[in-house]
């Protein structure tokens, strides 16, 4: 499954890369986020519960910051399971920061997740449907946490 | 599958007190034939299952020259299917189910199981809502009527309250010089369908003109999505072959579909495009013939 | 209680069973497990393939996709309820007399597919028979044989040679 997108925050580039890189405004920002906690340098240990109509996942996953270009390129390898069992995925993540100009800054991103195990056979229709609305809410509450920092 | 605590009401009293008491943490199973599939993968694991598949009083269907159709919430598919009443009446029901998973699956499964089930792809919402249909829905505080159009809130999500039921579907008779038809598009009868469209058309009596339409779509969006763009095509128009074509191609506009493995967004919205067209071509015929 | 086993009393093949099952059990568990009749199959376990098909009150339904305990009270005709002793239903003599069974393991659910059909309507068009046996899916066959198999059941079902 292929996910792409972009957005754009008004912070100032050096700011947002900071703050997206910081466990504590991940906890905060990302939907249904449980855990994130920075095991070292690289390494973040993590827990997210989702919810699709009656349907729960909470998955449990280790992210490794596969190439760090300060302040602009971020790669990041995923893998990780749902702890219900229905599933299991491998993830990579490309994202992009371009400061653009009022302010701004633009923020791109690529995913490549292969999942399998139930959650894939049940319809990629349904976890695409929800990472776009992932996608937004995060970046509404990114966006919410930025302005009460800058 | 989980073990979960179990209760088979006899009334629907009973399973009101029940969907009460365990709020949230109570599911309820009727037919069965979209929960228990959920429940068998470990996708769903309820605490308590509530089964109200027993409670026969919402076992019926009457119809009414006036007040039109009442389908009771555990009626089966196959039952609607089979109605002389319903195949008079409202044909387009009959003919639906016809084409809804396998005769198995109609012969247990209901139709309130499948609207409170909420999956995009299905078909007898979209039908349901070309019809201006409404729902009864029920919990120990009162009752409450919902519109067919706004129950679906998003995927597997519907406008039902933890302690509500879905009690009893509610169908108008028809205006006269009206036509309705359904289309989906499938590779096996019976399938999920790439894409399926409902149509209805009402026209002015002695002039012809479109006096209204309502174009209905499954497995094009996260709900069920009426094609409001595309009805406006119509509506007021003397409804010819290029403006059906236009009205496909608008709706396929509005449509969002998903994409998996039985076929890309793209190929969905060309589908959209197709099945627009026929359904709407067909609720107009019939139309003329009312 | 969680799993707290529960009284279910149903009727198969004629004959009346009391038993104690957890209510997560399906009626396709109850049948192969608790009562030995392992005619209806376990294919897909998701409610597509059919080959777990039984009559419940005289309609054709997946065991797979029902509680056992909503069985409870009704009545419930398997594969080894068909033949009358050593005499089979027309419908399980049609099948082997015209060929039309493969591997098997489809047969049961197919065959109790035919039987509701023609219990229903003992004149199906063959449209009626595609649709009957479009319910339990064979990975063998291409289908021809069982439906015209059905054809001639129907026929001798009826007073036919």
């Amino acid at each position: 499954m292929q996910m792409e997108g972009k957005f754009t925050l008004k912070a100032p580039i050096q700011k947002l890369w900071d703050t997206l890189l910081d466990p504590e405004t991940l906890l905060s920002c990302i939907p249904g986020a449980e855990k994130i906690e920075r095991i070292d340098e690289k390494t973040f240990d993590c827990v997210v519960k989702q919810k699709v109509g009656p349907i729960s996942v909470k998955f449990k996953f280790k992210s490794i910051l596969s190439k760090v270009e300060p302040p602009t390129h971020i790669e990041v390898d995923g893998e990780g399971e749902d702890i219900g069992k229905a599933g299991h995925f491998v993830q990579k993540s490309v994202v992009d920061l371009r400061q653009i100009p009022g302010g701004e800054v633009e923020v791109s991103y690529r995913t490549d997740a292969t999942i399998v195990g139930k959650l894939a056979m049940f319809g990629d229709r349904i976890m695409r449907a929800k990472a776009k609305k992932v996608e937004e809410e995060f970046t509404k509450a990114l966006q919410e946490r930025l302005k009460n920092v800058v | 599958m989980k073990d979960f605590e179990y209760f088979a009401p006899k009334t629907v009293e009973e399973a009101l007190s029940l969907l009460s008491q365990y709020k949230g943490e109570a599911k309820i199973v009727a037919g069965g034939q979209s929960m228990l599939v959920l429940m068998r993968q470990g996708l769903i694991a309820p605490e308590y299952v509530v089964d109200i598949k027993g409670i026969s009083a919402l076992d019926y269907m009457t119809y009414d020259e006036r007040l039109g159709l009442k389908i009771g919430a555990l009626t089966t598919h196959r039952a609607i299917e089979k109605s002389p009443i319903i195949q008079k009446h409202f044909g387009v029901l009959s003919e639906m189910e016809t084409n809804l998973a396998t005769i198995q699956t109609r012969n247990w499964g209901t139709i309130g199981g499948n609207l409170c089930h909420g999956d995009p792809a299905g078909d007898p919402v979209p039908v349901l809502m070309t019809l201006d249909a409404k729902l009864k829905l029920k919990s120990l505080s009162g009752e409450r009527m919902v519109a067919m159009e706004g129950f679906s809130k998003d995927i597997l999500e519907v406008d039902l309250e933890p302690d509500e039921m879905l009690i009893e579907i509610q169908v108008p008779v028809p205006r006269s010089h009206t036509g309705v038809a359904h289309e989906k598009l499938m590779v096996m009868q019976g399938d999920a369908g790439i894409v399926g469209a409902a149509a209805s058309i009402t026209l002015k009596s002695g002039n012809g003109i479109c006096e209204d339409a309502r174009i209905v779509l499954s497995n094009a969006a996260s709900i069920p999505l009426r094609a409001k763009e595309a009805e406006r095509c119509l509506i007021g128009k003397a409804i010819n072959e290029d403006l059906l074509t236009e009205a496909g191609e608008v709706a396929s506009k509005e449509a969002d579909p998903p994409s998996d493995v039985h076929a890309s967004a793209e190929y969905r919205r060309e589908m959209v495009k197709v099945f627009v067209k026929r359904a709407a071509k067909r609720a107009l015929e019939m139309a003329r013939l009312r | 209680m969680k799993g707290e086993p529960k009284e279910l009393r149903l009727t198969v093949n004629g004959k009346v069973y009391e038993l104690k099952v957890k209510p997560k059990a399906l009626l396709n568990d109850v049948l192969r497990k608790d009562l030995k009749l392992t005619g209806a199959k376990r294919g897909c376990l998701e409610s597509t393939c059919g080959v777990c098909t039984v009559i419940l009150d005289g309609k054709a339904v997946r065991s797979c996709s029902v509680l056992a305990l909503q069985a409870n009270g009704h009545e419930v005709t398997t594969i080894e309820g068909l033949a009358q002793g050593d005499k089979l239903h027309p419908v399980q003599r049609a099948f082997i007399d015209h060929g039309a069974i493969e591997c098997g393991f489809c047969i049961p659910g197919r065959v109790m597919m035919a039987k509701a059909l023609l219990d229903e309507n003992p004149n199906p068009s063959r449209e009626e028979v595609k649709l009957a046996m479009q319910g339990v899916l064979c990975a063998d066959s291409g289908y021809v044989k069982q439906i015209e198999a059905v054809e001639i059941a129907a026929e001798k079902m009826r007073g036919g040679e």
